[in-house]
């Protein structure tokens, strides 16, 4: 256990443990977006900056990315300084201008004071804020099936040549995962199209439900050696099919107790 | 483990209180959860509360590529943990018994985590149908 001040506040956090973590549990409002406990921290979109000092340190102070700066014992930490709210308010400025048309990135400038990019505001954009969340989680899945191609200006998350993501099982991980929702999808007779590579939906032999994909499924059943039978029916059908076998047990157990 | 979960199905009566007492004691943002037990037919006026049964290998916990899904030591449950899971939906295909649901009201997932430690279901149920007992 170690033992940090939060604005002002001694608390307990674990050694080790981001400070993002514990700033998120004390219910303090520091706007992040690139960050998910599924997947590393990498410090993309700089949001979750908080200046930090020691008594040590004699009155030298540093600003860092709280989702990728550890617990240390003693630590001070502020969230709200005027120079922090100033660099929040230039992020939100500068993802306003990459996004004008992100309902997400038009509320968070708001509370930071932004109605309008102070930029060129990029309307054609496709509202993406380049944190790699999605290629971070694909990675953690075991796939790596989209990148960041091209560079600069030009740069923009993809499948391998623009072309069908050969890797891709369709899980949704990605678009599930994105903060703001620009990885689009749609699932549709018994079909889910994803970065533009169609993928069957495993359908339950019952009542037709659907709910991954058939790659996905084989995915887990190969990896995670579980059985397909598991797949084969939707969880409704499943839980119907266990009250069923229970019951069976109970009516049989009660013959025999005739 | 400390703690068992029992279900007792002679003594279900398909009065479904346990349901509600589920979706209230998960409510969030002033809505009701997603109950994540079910009492089921499985002849005329005869009930299985169908709830996770907390197995000991799990598909669930198997099945998420995320480590979202973990034992809980002290209440025995499967625990899912919302902070780390991406809604991939894995587990919800998995789980040879259909408990780990789809939310959509709150789009989340859901899994019986036995309120942890203190299950509203067992609480309510008035017919001691589902009991949790230390073992
Ligand atoms: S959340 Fe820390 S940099 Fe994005």
């Amino acid at each position: 256990m170690a033992h940090i001040t939060i604005n002002g506040k001694v608390v307990k956090a674990h050694e080790g443990e981001m400070l993002l973590a514990v700033i998120k549990r004390l219910g303090i409002d520091v706007p992040a977006l690139c960050n998910h406990e599924a997947i590393e921290p990498t410090g993309n979109c700089r949001l979750c900056m908080v200046e930090i000092t020691r008594p040590e340190w004699e009155g030298w102070k540093k600003n860092v990315t709280s989702c990728l700066y550890p617990v240390e014992d003693g630590l001070i930490v502020n969230t709200h300084t005027p120079e922090l709210l100033e660099i929040r308010k230039t992020l939100l400025d500068l993802q306003l201008a990459r996004c004008p048309n992100s309902e997400l990135i038009q509320k968070m400038a708001e509370e930071y004071g932004v109605h309008e990019t102070s930029y060129i505001a990029n309307v054609e954009g496709d509202n993406c804020i380049m944190c790699y969340a999605c290629t971070r989680i694909c990675e953690v899945l075991g796939k790596s099936a989209i990148s960041a191609v091209m560079r600069g200006q030009k740069k923009v998350i993809a499948p391998p040549f623009g072309e069908e993501p050969v890797d891709c099982i369709g899980c949704l991980a990605c678009a599930q995962i994105c903060p703001t929702d620009v990885i689009p999808y749609e699932d549709k007779d018994g079909i889910r199209t994803i970065w533009k590579k169609k993928f069957e939906l495993v359908t339950c032999k019952n009542c037709g439900k659907t709910i991954v994909t058939r790659d996905f499924a084989d995915y887990l059943i190969e990896q995670r050696r579980i059985p397909h039978e598991y797949f084969e029916t939707c969880d409704d059908c499943k839980r119907l099919e266990l009250a069923k076998k229970m019951g069976g047990l109970i009516t049989k157990a009660a013959e025999v107790a005739v | 483990m400390k703690y068992r979960f029992e279900i007792i199905p002679s003594l279900c009566i398909g009065c479904r209180t346990c349901e509600l007492a589920c979706a209230f004691s998960h409510a969030k943002d002033k809505k009701p959860g997603r109950s994540r037990i079910y009492p089921l037919a499985y002849a005329p006026d005869k009930y299985v509360p169908v709830v996770c049964l907390q197995c000991d290998d799990p598909a669930c916990v198997k099945s998420c590529m995320f480590n979202a899904l973990k034992r809980n030591e002290e209440t025995g449950a499967i625990d899912l943990d919302e902070e780390r899971c991406v809604k991939c939906m894995a587990c919800v295909a998995a789980c040879p018994f259909g408990c780990a649901m789809v939310d959509a009201g709150h789009d989340e997932i859901v899994k019986c985590d036995i309120c942890k430690g203190n299950p509203a279901c067992v609480q309510f149920c008035p017919t001691k149908a589902l009991v949790y007992n230390k073992v």
